[in-house]
């Protein structure tokens, strides 16, 4: 990887102005066609058939026929109690998550970044976590957070700590999802901001130290602020994912007891394939698409993601 | 050195081992349950306290093809993800070509569209796409799935590969052309034989997340066209929970990528941060 950052990128630029021969006009269409293909009919149609639908009372178990309502469904939406709890408990899941996630990659990355003897091997087992199937995850969880057979109250009878109910009582089942998540995707940021430590050019720590800057200090002033673009592009990545969490969680508690995680892709799904009111649940998946981009922007407005991204000589 | 500081980094040396292997712990023992789980029998599972030497078994594995079907949704499985990270890899690869290489107008502004593919949550398209495959007929068909994978894996694909692409000094390939390549043939003898290790790595992020994917997999099949997560998760029924046969469908399915991944582990970073971090 090192030789890639050898090349400069306005060379690579001005290749690009020059790499348009005659009779290429066409060739970039051409390559691009099968991507903008997909892309509209996989993806743009559906949703704007998504839209459409969510005008409409279409309900696959009252018959084909359905009638255009307009912006009935929406209004119906702003009233639905349900659905705002679960926006907001899917939004105190998703901070609560990737700020726990966060906080943890970065301290393992400092924590690994020390050169020891086999510290490469023990570094394997925080990549594991993330390639397992989720399903696969919830399924593990579950049987090691039974609360009377389960392996993890054993554990801690060991320890003296008493029976815990996890994901069996509303008063710790967020508590418990929240940690499956954060055990699962820990592994994500860690990495990528473990490889951003390790691609920092020395010389400023190196400043730092003749400066007589403390640990603390060094991190603060030196460390994050260049680890800045590593860690937002991570941590947009992972609220993103974190805002659509359902395999785990479906698994676990299918969004019980008492509603305690009744994240908003569980409530949707709920809307959608068991009571089948799709016209609905249309309007409150596109309600919840907004809530995403909305999400998404104000991050990368407060962050500056798109310069991050699109600065190649930042990387 | 004097006597305290050898203490002190001693002490420091310690400290490091203790935390590492306590986060190394902490991530693997979920792991280390779950294999040893799917070797359990019944009794040894159902065991409080629970057993950590037992006689391991093969027959979670057995009943996984014998009752839950397990070959059936293994071949859609490799048959589903298989094509749509093939069409996801070649549709990709060109537009990563073509942004990378060529003046497209409006160039920055159709790859954030591409990006936005990352950012929609599947339970959106979802209901489209259940109603619009019962009217053409394909909803419980590997198509559907197809099709969904293939458009969810692109954004990877074309972001890490035009990444890829730029890496590759430009001078190469017009040093082929002035020697008389087409650009095709360029492209083929030269450009993508330094792309195979980049192409290999991204393969393996978009195999890994269709793989994996669970919601639009458990919504749009019913019989036919079910992947392996979906009969996993037919391992939980409300009742009766089958822990040994269901730990051992998860062994069985995170395997595969488990394995590729590792393999893959230097270009991880690129792909995962869709060619952002440098790994």
């Amino acid at each position: 990887m090192a030789k890639s950052g050898t090349i400069n990128a306005p060379a690579l630029q001005l290749g690009a102005t020059k790499a348009v021969r005659a009779g290429e006009k066409s060739v970039p269409t051409l390559l691009l066609a099968p991507t903008m293909i997909i892309m509209t009919i996989v993806g743009l149609y559906p949703l704007l058939h998504s839209l459409y639908i969510s005008l409409t009372n279409y309900n696959p178990t009252f018959g084909t026929s359905y009638s255009f309502i307009g912006f009935a469904n929406y209004a119906r939406a702003f009233g639905d109690g349900q659905f705002w709890y679960s926006v907001g408990l899917t939004l105190a899941f998703t901070a609560i998550s990737v700020a726990l996630s966060l906080t943890l990659a970065v301290l393992l990355a400092l924590l690994f970044n020390q050169y020891r003897f086999g510290f490469v091997v023990l570094r394997t087992f925080l990549l594991i976590p993330m390639l397992i199937t989720p399903i696969a995850v919830g399924i593990t969880w579950r049987t090691m957070m039974m609360p009377d057979l389960g392996v993890l109250n054993y554990l801690l009878s060991l320890i003296g700590v008493s029976h815990l109910s996890w994901a069996s009582s509303p008063s710790s089942a967020l508590a418990s999802v929240i940690l499956v998540d954060v055990w699962q995707w820990t592994p994500f940021m860690f990495i990528i901001i473990f490889a951003g430590l390790r691609s920092l050019p020395k010389s400023p720590f190196e400043a730092a130290a003749i400066d007589g800057a403390g640990h603390l200090a060094t991190f603060m002033n030196v460390t994050l602020p260049m680890l800045k673009p590593v860690i937002v592009i991570a941590t947009l990545l992972r609220i993103v994912d974190a805002f659509r969490t359902y395999d785990t969680v479906y698994i676990i508690t299918r969004g019980g007891p008492d509603f305690a995680t009744d994240l908003l892709s569980v409530y949707l799904q709920r809307v959608n394939f068991r009571i089948f009111d799709l016209g609905y649940g249309s309007a409150l998946s596109w309600i919840a698409l907004v809530i995403v981009l909305v999400v998404v922007l104000v991050f990368v407005n407060l962050t500056g993601f798109l310069k991050l991204v699109a600065d190649k000589e930042n990387r | 050195m004097s006597n305290s500081r050898i203490l002190k980094s001693g002490a420091g040396a310690l400290a490091a081992y203790g935390l590492a292997i306590a986060a190394a712990l902490f991530f693997a023992f979920p792991i280390f349950w779950m294999v040893t789980s799917s070797f359990k029998s019944e009794v040894d599972i159902s065991a409080y306290p629970p057993v950590w030497s037992f006689s391991p078994t093969l027959a979670n594995y057995t009943q996984l093809f014998t009752e839950l079907n397990a070959w059936q949704a293994l071949l859609n499985s490799a048959l589903i993800v298989g094509l749509a990270t093939c069409i996801a890899m070649a549709a990709g690869t060109m537009a990563a070509y073509a942004l990378a290489r060529f003046d497209v107008k409006g160039k920055e502004f159709l790859a954030f569209e591409i990006l936005s593919l990352r950012m929609l949550p599947p339970i959106v398209s979802v209901i489209p796409m259940f109603i619009i495959a019962r009217q053409l007929g394909i909803f419980d068909t590997p198509w559907l799935l197809i099709a969904a994978y293939a458009l969810s894996g692109l954004p990877f694909v074309v972001w890490v590969m035009r990444v890829f692409i730029q890496d590759i000094p430009q001078s190469i390939e017009e040093a082929a052309m002035i020697d008389g390549c087409s650009r095709f043939e360029t492209f083929w003898r030269v450009t993508l034989p330094l792309l195979l290790p980049g192409l290999a790595a991204t393969m393996v992020i978009v195999f890994m997340f269709a793989w994996n994917e669970f919601l639009l997999a458990s919504m749009l099949t019913s019989q036919e066209a079910k992947t392996l997560p979906v009969i996993a998760a037919n391992a939980i029924k409300p009742k009766a929970i089958a822990w040994g046969l269901a730990s051992a469908a998860g062994v069985m399915m995170s395997l595969p990528v488990v394995v590729l991944v590792l393999l893959m582990q230097r270009y991880l970073v690129r792909g995962l941060t869709l060619g952002a971090v440098k790994g």
